[in-house]
Order: structure tokens, then C-alpha cells, then sequence
């Protein structure tokens, strides 16, 4: 039985599917990263991604096009985060419990408009695979890495773009100050609350785009689609020490053991209660290595700390 | 038939902008945040309390526009209802949407099926995927004086057992179960699912070209473990040369692992694909885009797949519903367990017309539910 | 630059600035020449910093006028601000511990095409760098600095940006003797190129030693205009107070008791996980006070803490009269006979919502005097409240007052009266006057000298090296939570601790 895992396609199989699972994780982990560095917490990922997921099942039922579906998953990310923006950063709202009640706003928000504008699950068509010339024919890699939807490479594209965004640009100078030491920003004329607003923008269009990402990639919507993505995803960003790459690893670690786990179980590897136990190991792994990145790495200093000059 | 869409939909619209609201009202001059997000939350609470009963009655309003047809009726029957006294109040509390094409819809299908002849007043709780909402919603029926509050989802059974004690005057029932506590007003009914998975099985061993099929489950408990056993049953019993691989993903809801379970499953050769509860419509999203035949169950999952749905075994609720019904006008309150079978017409198979199926393995099928039904035919599955 | 020294750089006039039930500033009137130093000098609260930030654009003046180099300027925020060449060098350096020197110098400025290329960053700051002296990693992260290289940091910074007038907050309150001697000597060179300073400062020889102007605030007005040649220390004391004030506290010589209060080979692990406390031994005597002296963050906070039971001890004993315990609890040194006036009065030593009356009683309220089967003796108590804020002369509406309601020297007032009404024979006092205006503090002075003359024995943890003098008989010198050396009254010498505290013990060549 361990034999049949242990074969180059079923390998190549997990890990490609691996990858389609850490998709929507990266997605959301990234931008969520973005808007921690600057020392926002959005707890909200998850509501974000469901209208994000609703938006793009939506655009896609109705018009058929995917591009406008993306597009509208994107638009209604950023309008959630000029909300989220607008109660953190403007109100001074406390992030924790503000964030939970945009999830639970979109929880509720997307299972009333799935209600009453589409009623029961109608399947849309899945986002087409498109295979990369010449990489996609490199045998074992080209199916792991280059025979996914646009959305997958997107989602990988975005990492290095996020890198050098925080580490090679001003504005990534200035999340990295705003988010540690808002009140030495400010004092050199970096303005504290635009640039929160510009980040939390930032993560809750990937938030949204992760929403899209989901529901175009398994072809439909229903209520509470995201399934708590949205809060792995909150824990992949600590679990990446805030780095995109750590994220990066961290969503490819937990889809890739996912994929394992499934993989496992459908050559029937593992049965009964030990399958039941397995199911727990993405989640237990995370944890673990959660534990362990914490000790070394400290969030930044100002994570959920509103700015408010008078009181510096 | 009222559709309470809480608490899942209005209340959580309603306590997220509470939470925000809450959350930017208590901006003074504390800078603590603890304290903040302490002063949010019982504003919030309190919002929420206030405004819950407003949106619920919004939403009904929202739920009277759209459907009048069904709105009308419901009118009629209060109308009824506050002429002869005689009728029933039926609460149903269910953990994923009505529409989910899976275990809630075929219950709210059922419901309105016995509600065309009998004089119901009906009110649905869905989507109380979370426990404790579910139990708030029972005792929220039982105190409000309805008949009869069936708790839909064998994970309410703890709260059941605690709460049906303090209500003895009110009918309690829930499934899917054969457990009624040794308690005097609940019923537990469960369905047979192992005898349209046993039927699915038969029809997917004779279409099946690989000698290859693929089941997704959630958690291997209840109705699901049933279909999923009886279905393997089935196919053993055709061909024993197939091979079944049975892919538990333990979710209900992770659509996203149930599409990937599907495409291990398929990516480890099967050519036929089934599976049970309502995230499976990320499998047959698989099916569908392989052009792999699906076998659906709890409803008629044909909308999910218009090609490639083959048959669908359909939970008829409302055989147990006019069961308990019938117990109740007759003062009995509880203690029976009631089963869907194919013989008291509980359960039933539909096909798909678009799929064309094969004439012998439709006629091999429809020779399963014969022998299912009067008893020569049995699954093999024991609970 | 081209200064003309005529001509003021800055010219503030008639700035006030109110805050609900509060004038911080009332018709304050600031003028700054080019290469001089101007001391803006006043207590805590007294408007000095209300008036930097309005200068910095953080506050708008709600009356009154700012001119830079002769024009009238509306100066809307920090950019603007560092815009027209003013620099801040803020007492609590606004810097990004994540970040390196040269990201922190670049922060703020911009970059070509959005990029934070450091390399001409780093190029520039090196120019700068040599001119004044101001020797700094550019690829340092500002947490590996020590607080004098964090301090040149924040002057690179103005500097980099061309800051002509630079303001200085407190910006000796952290350093040792030898780096204060280093940073005038730069700020010296600063004024000759033409720079004007604002020097903000209150302590008195700092003043007129480095001064050129000084102004002096109290209440949010100007109570005194001077120059170094004009004033002293008392003249310039009596500028901030109000009235004449005691500067220099003559001490009678006493003779110093048996071993009261004792540590013995004590280790104890601080905040970040590092030994804070190395194998500490110290010894006070009954009827003495023993000062301890060192630059903030070298073990003080964790010996105070530790001897208190507030942290663990790793290693090590504290003794106190003939009692020792090696795992202390508040309570149990308390009934030993400890007393302690912790260094964060607002979250250790006093509950800031709790009344004064409260507040006072937190330590006593379960004795059977002031309370009897769970329930508090009220009448008693606020018998006993009344005596204490009447004796040490708390200046609060009533004992029913929330505490956060008071200044800062008067809640200070309250910890202390409580802990000095104790029967306590040993206490461990830090930071006592940290804050505090002038008054109190030489009212808290006369209060641990009594206990003192009362056969008391006081450790006395101070970063105040004048406080620590003047009221000590024996100076122990901390650095990185060792003994760097030990030195009685008569060897009392501020250059001689200024290098033990950097590290430069008497064996080394000086």
C-alpha cells in the first residue's frame, strides 16, 4: 500500500494538488501580512474572502466572464477595506473585535444574497487550466508547478512582488516604521493612517481575490464556502513571521500536507480513526511550527495599536 | 412556511455591523485596548439583543416578497390556525442552508410537501453549523409554544437531551438517530441510507470502466457512513472486481478539500464518482469537469451536474414527519424511532433523464429496489 | 548657511495653547539666534514640550505667531516642519528598533522611483557622520545600539535633512557623564555652523554650562529670561519653583548601624531572557542609605523587582534583618520588614483609578485594625488617610479623589506615605523623584533622610546622579548587573562614577 504513495505520479499528483489547496491561503496570508507589518490585525480575512468568493461566483453565473468575475472579487476587496480602514484607522476602533465582525458580516451578508439571488448551487465552470509552453512539458515539475489556473501563478507571482514591495520600496520603509514605531513615522512626516489605509486595501483585495480564487476554482458558492480559510490564513502570517516567503511556506506546507493526507486516504493507506487523526495534522504541523517561529521572530511592536498622536 | 434565516444570516449581518458600530462607539478616552474591545462587545451584545427580533421579522418580510405564493398559504393556514385551534407548530432546527441541495434541503423540501395537506405552521432555523446556536434555537421554539421542534443533525443530540426534559409538554425529534433517551416526548428518526447507496453501487459496478470508483465522505458517522457502506456493498456485490476507494475528507463544509479529495480520487484512476453531505458539491464540480458520472443522494443533486448526474436517492422526511404527526394528534409525544426505507416510500431513487443510461443497468437497479423493498434483497450494512 | 547673528532663526510670539481644563501654554514668547544654544527651562507640565510641538506642527497654537528667519509660518506637520529646516531630537528617540540606521535616516524622504535604494543614503550619512563626529553603523539595526550611539542616530537623522534649527529634548536624561561631555562638545560644534539650538533641560548645571539664552516656563507662562552669566543655579531654581528651594542638602555624618538589609550572590533573568543581575552581593546598614548608581537598563529595574518577590530569583538570597528567603513574595517581605517605592509609580506602586484613600491602604487594609471578618473598618480608615495626606502633604481635594486625578509629585507623595508609615526597617527605593517637580522633590529628600536618622536602612536606585550624591553614604555602581565599583561619601566624585558606569573601572588607565 505505502508502495503505490511512493510512485512518481501519485507524488506529483499531491503536490500539484497541494499547491491548488495552498492557493487561496497565500492569497489572503499575503495580503494579511502586508497589513500586519503595518500593525493591523483584520480578523475579517475570512468575511472578505466569502464576498470575494460570492462576488466572483456571481459576475461569473450571471455574465460569464471570468475576468469581470476577478475584477469584481477585487473591487468589492477594496471597498471591505476602505470599511475596515475607515473603523480601524479613522474610528480607532479595537482591531480584534472590529475584525470579527466583518467576518461575520460577510458570513451572513453572502449566505443572504446566495439566498436570495441564486437560491440553490449552480455549478459554474472551473477556471481553466493553462499549461505553460515548454515548462508544463518539463516532466514531474512542469505538473507540479506549471498546469494550474492563472489565479495559482498569480498567487505565487505575488510573493516576490510583496517582497520587494516591503523591502526595496519607500512605502515598504514606510509600513515597516508605521507598523513598529508609528509615533518615529510620524514625526518624520510619514503619515501613519494613509499608509494603514493603502495596506489594509491592499490585504483585503487579496482577501477578496483569495475568495475568487476559491470559488472559481472548485466551480461554486454556497454558504460558509471559505470554511475558516480565512483564519488559517491569519495563522499562516505568524507562522511566516510576517515575511512572504515564510507565508509562502507556510501555505505550502499546510495545502501540501492536506493533499498528502488526501492522497493517503484515497490509496486507503489510512482508515478509520488514524484517517480522522491525520485530518488534524495540516492543522497540528501549523501549530507546531507556530510555536517554535514565535519565540524567534516578534510581530511588529505596534500589531493592533491605533495611532493617535495626541496621546504620543 | 417561514424560513428563519437566523441565526447564521441576519444575525451574523446584524452582529458584524454591531460589533464594528460597538467597536467605533466606545472610541473615548480610554487608550486600553482591552478595555475598548470589552466595552465593544457588550455593546455589541446589547445591540444585538435589541435588533435581532427587528431583523428577523426583515428578514421574513424579505423572504414573504420573494416567495409569495408560499406567503399566501402560510397567511391562510394562521388564518386557519387562529379559527379551529388545531394547528400543529412544527420548528425545524438545521445545521447547513435550505438550499443546499443535500440533508437540509431534503428535510425543508419534505416539510412543504406534508405542509400541502396537513394544517402546519412551519419555522426553520438554518445553518446552525455551530452546536450551541442550534440549542439556542431549540429552546427558543420550545419556549415560544411550539408542537413539535425537530432537531435536524445527529450532533444535536447532547443539547436535545438536556433540553427536551424541561419542556414535557412539547415533542421533540430528532435525527439522524434510533436514540430517543428512554425519554417520553422525543422522537429520533434516520433514514436507510445504506439502501440507495447498495442501489448507486449496483448501477456505478456496471458503468464503471477502469474498475475504479471514487467516494468522498465527510465524517464517517451517521447517514453518510451508511450511504458510503451500503454503496460499497453494491458494487462488491455486482462486480468484485472494483475497486472502491473511499475518501472520508472529516469536514461537512471544506468544499475546497472535497474538490481536491475528488481529484486524488480520480487522479488514482476512478472513473465514477459519489459521495455524501453538502460540501460535496466540490466533487461533483470534479465530476463534471472530468465528465465522470455522479451518483447523488439525500436530494436530487441534478442541478449540480445536468450531464453527468446518473440517479439521486432522495430522503422523503415527510413519511416520518406524517408519522410523527399522526403519533401527536394521537397524544403520544415521544419514545418511537422511525426509519426511510424504500418500503414505506421514505426513500426513493431519481433519475436524471439527461443521462443516458444504459437500459439493463437501469432494469438491474430498479430489480435492487424491488428486492430492497420487500425484504429478499439486504445491504450487508449493520449499524 | 549663511547665519546673520543679528537676526533671530525663530521667533515664537504670544503662543498659547489650551487643552480642555488646562492652559499649556499661555502667551509664550520663544526668539532663538543663529549658533547659540537657547535653554528652555521648566518643571514637568511646565509647557515646555506643548510648545516644541507646536513648533514641530504636531499642535496648532490656538493664539500667537511662529517666524522662521524673519517670515511669518503656518507650520502644519512634522514635514512641514523638517521642510523648513527644523530638527527634533526627542527624549524618548523616535526610531524604528527594526530598522537600520541608514533606513531610519531614510524614512520619510522618498526615494528615486519609489525604490529605498540605501547606498546614496548611506554615502550622504557618512559625509555627515565625519563632520560632527557622530560615529554610527549605517547597517546597525538601532536594537543592537547602545543608547549613546542610539542618540547620535537621532541627531544624524536632523542632521541629514539639513535641520538648521535643532531642538533637543532632555537629551542628556540618558546618558553617561562621558557621553554627556561627548554630545556638548558636538552640539558646540553644531553652533558653530550657524545652527541655533533649543536645549531642553532641568538639570540646573547642565544649563549653565552649555547654555547661551535661557527661558524659563512655569504654569505655561514665562517666569524668566537669562543668561548663564547673569543667573546660578538657586536664581534659576527659584525660576522654576516659584520660591527658594534647597539645592544642595547638606547631610549630617551618622554613624551606620548593624547589617539590615542584605543580598547575597544574587542572579536574577530579566525581560528578554538575558542574567540582568550577576551574582550581586550588597549590604545596607541600619541608619543608611545606599545609593545606586548607573545608566537606566543595567540591572536596576530587576534587583528592585527581585528583592521585592516581583520577580524570580535565579540564584542567590535576600536577607533582611535576620530573616532570609530565596524565593520572596511582596507579602512575605513585607512582614519582614521591607518597604518598597517602586520606579513605575503608575503601574506598580499605585492603582490609578483607585481613590487616594484606597491607594493608601492597599498594604494595611487586611490588618485587624482597619478591617474585621472581611469587612473594612470605615471610619477608621478614613481617620487614618486624612493624618497621612495631612502629614505628607498630598495636595488632593480628598482622600475620595481618584488617584489618577493628581500630578505626578503628589501621587508619588501618596506611595510614599504609605510606605514610610509602614513599621518597615529596610526599603528599597527607585526612581523616587523621577517626575516630580522640584517642591516634592525636596520634600520626598527630607522624608528618606528622616527615615534615615530613624534607624532605617534605604536602598536608594536612582538614575539621578545628583539625588544619588547627595543623599547617599555609600555608592554602588551598576553596569550590565554587576558591581563596577564601590565608593564611600568622601571618595564621591562625578567623573570617577560617570567612568565607572561606562565601564572604566580605577585599575584601567584612565
Amino acid at each position: 500500500m505505502w508502495s503505490d504513495f511512493f510512485t512518481v505520479s501519485v507524488f506529483v499528483a499531491t503536490l500539484a494538488s497541494g499547491i491548488r489547496l495552498a492557493t487561496p491561503f497565500l492569497l489572503a496570508a499575503l495580503g494579511e501580512a502586508v497589513g500586519q507589518r503595518s500593525g493591523v490585525l483584520n480578523l475579517g480575512v475570512e468575511g472578505v474572502m466569502l464576498i470575494g468568493a460570492f462576488a466572483a461566483y456571481f459576475t461569473k453565473l450571471k455574465t460569464e466572464s471570468t475576468v469581470l468575475a476577478v475584477l469584481v472579487a477585487l473591487g468589492v476587496g477594496a471597498v471591505m477595506g476602505l470599511i475596515y480602514a475607515f473603523v480601524t484607522v479613522i474610528m480607532q476602533a479595537a482591531q480584534g473585535i472590529s475584525g470579527i465582525g466583518i467576518y461575520l458580516f460577510g458570513l451572513g451578508f453572502t449566505d443572504l444574497l446566495f439566498q436570495k439571488q441564486v437560491g440553490t448551487p449552480q455549478p459554474i465552470p472551473k477556471l481553466a487550466k493553462v499549461e505553460i509552453p515548454l515548462l508544463s512539458d518539463i516532466p514531474w515539475i512542469g505538473e507540479i508547478f506549471f498546469q494550474h489556473n492563472l489565479l495559482v501563478y498569480l498567487a505565487f507571482l505575488l510573493v516576490p512582488v510583496a517582497w520587494f514591495m516591503i523591502n526595496k520600496t519607500t512605502f515598504g520603509l514606510n509600513i515597516r516604521a508605521v507598523g513598529e514605531t508609528p509615533e518615529a513615522a510620524d514625526t518624520l512626516g510619514v503619515s501613519v493612517n494613509l499608509t494603514r489605509t493603502f495596506t489594509i486595501v491592499i490585504g483585503n483585495t487579496m482577501a477578496g481575490l483569495a475568495g475568487a480564487a476559491l470559488a472559481l476554482e472548485v466551480g461554486i458558492f454556497q454558504q460558509n464556502l471559505t470554511a475558516g480559510q480565512g483564519f488559517i490564513a491569519i495563522a499562516l502570517v505568524y507562522f511566516g513571521a510576517w515575511r512572504p516567503v515564510g507565508v509562502m511556506s507556510g501555505a505550502l506546507l499546510f495545502g501540501i500536507v492536506s493533499a498528502t493526507v488526501l492522497t493517503l486516504k484515497t490509496l486507503g493507506i489510512v482508515e478509520g480513526a488514524a484517517s480522522s487523526l491525520l485530518a488534524m495534522a495540516p492543522a497540528i504541523l501549523t501549530i507546531v511550527v507556530l510555536v517554535v517561529v514565535s519565540r524567534r521572530i516578534a510581530a511588529p511592536a505596534a500589531l493592533t495599536r491605533p495611532f493617535d498622536r495626541a496621546a504620543s | 412556511m417561514r424560513i428563519r434565516t437566523t441565526p447564521k444570516t441576519a444575525v451574523a449581518l446584524v452582529a458584524g455591523l454591531a460589533l464594528v458600530a460597538g467597536a467605533c462607539g466606545s472610541d473615548d478616552d480610554s487608550s486600553d485596548s482591552a478595555d475598548d474591545a470589552e466595552e465593544a462587545v457588550d455593546e455589541a451584545e446589547e445591540t444585538l439583543d435589541s435588533v435581532a427580533d427587528e431583523a428577523e421579522e426583515a428578514v421574513d418580510t424579505a423572504v414573504d416578497d420573494t416567495e409569495e405564493a408560499t406567503e399566501n398559504s402560510a397567511a391562510e393556514e394562521t388564518d386557519e390556525a387562529a379559527g379551529d385551534g388545531e394547528t400543529i407548530r412544527v420548528g425545524i432546527v438545521a445545521p447547513s442552508a435550505s438550499n443546499d441541495l443535500a440533508f437540509t434541503q431534503s428535510m425543508v423540501d419534505s416539510v412543504e410537501r406534508v405542509e400541502a395537506e396537513r394544517d402546519l405552521e412551519v419555522a426553520i432555523t438554518d445553518g446552525t453549523f455551530v452546536v450551541e446556536d442550534a440549542a439556542a434555537a431549540i429552546r427558543g421554539y420550545a419556549e415560544d409554544g411550539f408542537d413539535l421542534v425537530i432537531a435536524h443533525g445527529s450532533q444535536y443530540g447532547g443539547p436535545l437531551e438536556e433540553i427536551a426534559p424541561d419542556f414535557p409538554e412539547v415533542s421533540f425529534a430528532w435525527g439522524t438517530s434510533v436514540d430517543t433517551f428512554g425519554l417520553d416526548n422525543v422522537y429520533a428518526y434516520t433514514t436507510n441510507a445504506d439502501l440507495g447507496g447498495y442501489v448507486n453501487g449496483v448501477m456505478a459496478a456496471q458503468l464503471t470502466e477502469s474498475d475504479v470508483i471514487g467516494v468522498v465522505g465527510p465524517v464517517e458517522v451517521g447517514d453518510a457512513k451508511l450511504y458510503v457502506d451500503g454503496f460499497s456493498n453494491g458494487v462488491a456485490a455486482t462486480n468484485p472486481d472494483v475497486t472502491v476507494n473511499v475518501n472520508y475528507i472529516e469536514s461537512f463544509s471544506d468544499v475546497a478539500l472535497a474538490s481536491e479529495a475528488a481529484t486524488s480520487l480520480v487522479a488514482n484512476g476512478a472513473d465514477i464518482l459519489t459521495g455524501t453531505a453538502q460540501m460535496v458539491v466540490g466533487a461533483t464540480g470534479v465530476a463534471t469537469e472530468s465528465g465522470l458520472p455522479w451518483f447523488g443522494t439525500q436530494s436530487n443533486q441534478t442541478p449540480l451536474g445536468e450531464d453527468i448526474v446518473v440517479a439521486s436517492q432522495v430522503y422523503h422526511w415527510e413519511i416520518v414527519l406524517n408519522q410523527m404527526l399522526d403519533s401527536l394528534e394521537g397524544g403520544t409525544l415521544g419514545g418511537e424511532t422511525y426509519t426511510l426505507t424504500f418500503e414505506n416510500g421514505g426513500l426513493e431513487m431519481e433519475y436524471n433523464d439527461a443521462f443516458e443510461l444504459d437500459e439493463a443497468v437501469r432494469a438491474s437497479a430498479d430489480e435492487a429496489v424491488a428486492g430492497l423493498t420487500d425484504g429478499s434483497l439486504t445491504t450487508g450494512v449493520t449499524e | 548657511m549663511e547665519p546673520d547673528p543679528a537676526a533671530p532663526m525663530l521667533e515664537m510670539r504670544g503662543i498659547t495653547k489650551r487643552f480642555p481644563g488646562v492652559v499649556a501654554n499661555d502667551g509664550v514668547d520663544l526668539s532663538v539666534l543663529p549658533g547659540q544654544v537657547h535653554t528652555l527651562l521648566g518643571e514637568n507640565g511646565a509647557g515646555k514640550s506643548t510648545l516644541m510641538k507646536i513648533l514641530y506642527g504636531l499642535y496648532q497654537p490656538d493664539e500667537g505667531s511662529i517666524e522662521l528667519r524673519g517670515e511669518p509660518v503656518t507650520i502644519t506637520s512634522p514635514s512641514d516642519a523638517i521642510e523648513r529646516g527644523i530638527g527634533m531630537i526627542h527624549q524618548h528617540f523616535m526610531l524604528v528598533p527594526t530598522l537600520t540606521v541608514a533606513e531610519n535616516v531614510a524614512l520619510g524622504l522618498g526615494g528615486r522611483h519609489g525604490l529605498s535604494d540605501m547606498n546614496p543614503v548611506k554615502e550622504r550619512l557618512a559625509d555627515v557622520s565625519d563632520r560632527y563626529g557622530l560615529r554610527v553603523d549605517p547597517d546597525a539595526y538601532i536594537w543592537q545600539l547602545a543608547v549613546g550611539e542610539r542618540q547620535r542616530a537621532e541627531i544624524l537623522k536632523a542632521l541629514y535633512r539639513d535641520a538648521s534649527l535643532l531642538v533637543l529634548d532632555e537629551p542628556t536624561a540618558v546618558l553617561t557623564p562621558p557621553e554627556v561631555d561627548e554630545l556638548f562638545a558636538t552640539l558646540r560644534q553644531l553652533t558653530d555652523d550657524g545652527r541655533g539650538l533649543v536645549f531642553i533641560s532641568h538639570k540646573l548645571h547642565e544649563v549653565m554650562e552649555l547654555s547661551d539664552e535661557i527661558t524659563v516656563l512655569r504654569h505655561g507662562k514665562v517666569s524668566g529670561r537669562t543668561r548663564p552669566s547673569e543667573a546660578s543655579r538657586e536664581s534659576l531654581a527659584e525660576m522654576m519653583v516659584g520660591r527658594a528651594v534647597e539645592l544642595t542638602r547638606t547631610v549630617d555624618q551618622q554613624t551606620a548601624g548593624a547589617p539590615q538589609l542584605r543580598v547575597s550572590e544574587l542572579d536574577v533573568i530579566g525581560d528578554r531572557g538575558n542574567l540582568a543581575v550577576k551574582s550581586l552581593d550588597l549590604e545596607v546598614c541600619s541608619g543608611e542609605i545606599v545609593g545606586v548608581a548607573g545608566v537606566s537598563g543595567n540591572g536596576q529595574r530587576e534587583l528592585a523587582e527581585a528583592m521585592f518577590g516581583l520577580r524570580p530569583i535565579e540564584r542567590g538570597h535576600v536577607q533582611i534583618g535576620d530573616e532570609r528567603t530565596s524565593a520572596p513574595t511582596p507579602r512575605q517581605v513585607r512582614s519582614m520588614g521591607l518597604a518598597y517605592v517602586p520606579e513605575e509609580r503608575m503601574r506598580d506602586g499605585a492603582v490609578a483609578d483607585f481613590t487616594v484613600a484606597e491607594n493608601l491602604m492597599l498594604v494595611d487594609y487586611n490588618t485587624p485594625t482597619y478591617s474585621a471578618g472581611g469587612f473594612l473598618k470605615r471610619q477608621r480608615i478614613a481617620d487614618r488617610c486624612r493624618e497621612l495626606v495631612g502629614n505628607y502633604r498630598v495636595k488632593t481635594p480628598d482622600i475620595d479623589t481618584p488617584t489618577r486625578n493628581l500630578s505626578g509629585g503628589n501621587i508619588q507623595k501618596v506611595v510614599i506615605a504609605r510606605e514610610f508609615s509602614s513599621d518597615a526597617t529596610a526599603f528599597v527605593v527607585a526612581q523616587p523623584t523621577r517626575g516630580v517637580d522640584i517642591g516634592a522633590a525636596e520634600y520626598i529628600h527630607e522624608r528618606l533622610l528622616e527615615q534615615r536618622a530613624n534607624g532605617a536602612a534605604i536602598l536608594l536606585i536612582s538614575e539621578d546622579l545628583d539625588e544619588v550624591m547627595q543623599l547617599s553614604d555609600r555608592i554602588i555602581v551598576l553596569l550590565e548587573g554587576e558591581v563596577m565599583g564601590e565608593l564611600t561619601r568622601d571618595e564621591f566624585d562625578v567623573n570617577t562614577i560617570g567612568l565607572l558606569m561606562s565601564g572604566v573601572t580605577s585599575a584601567s588607565p584612565a
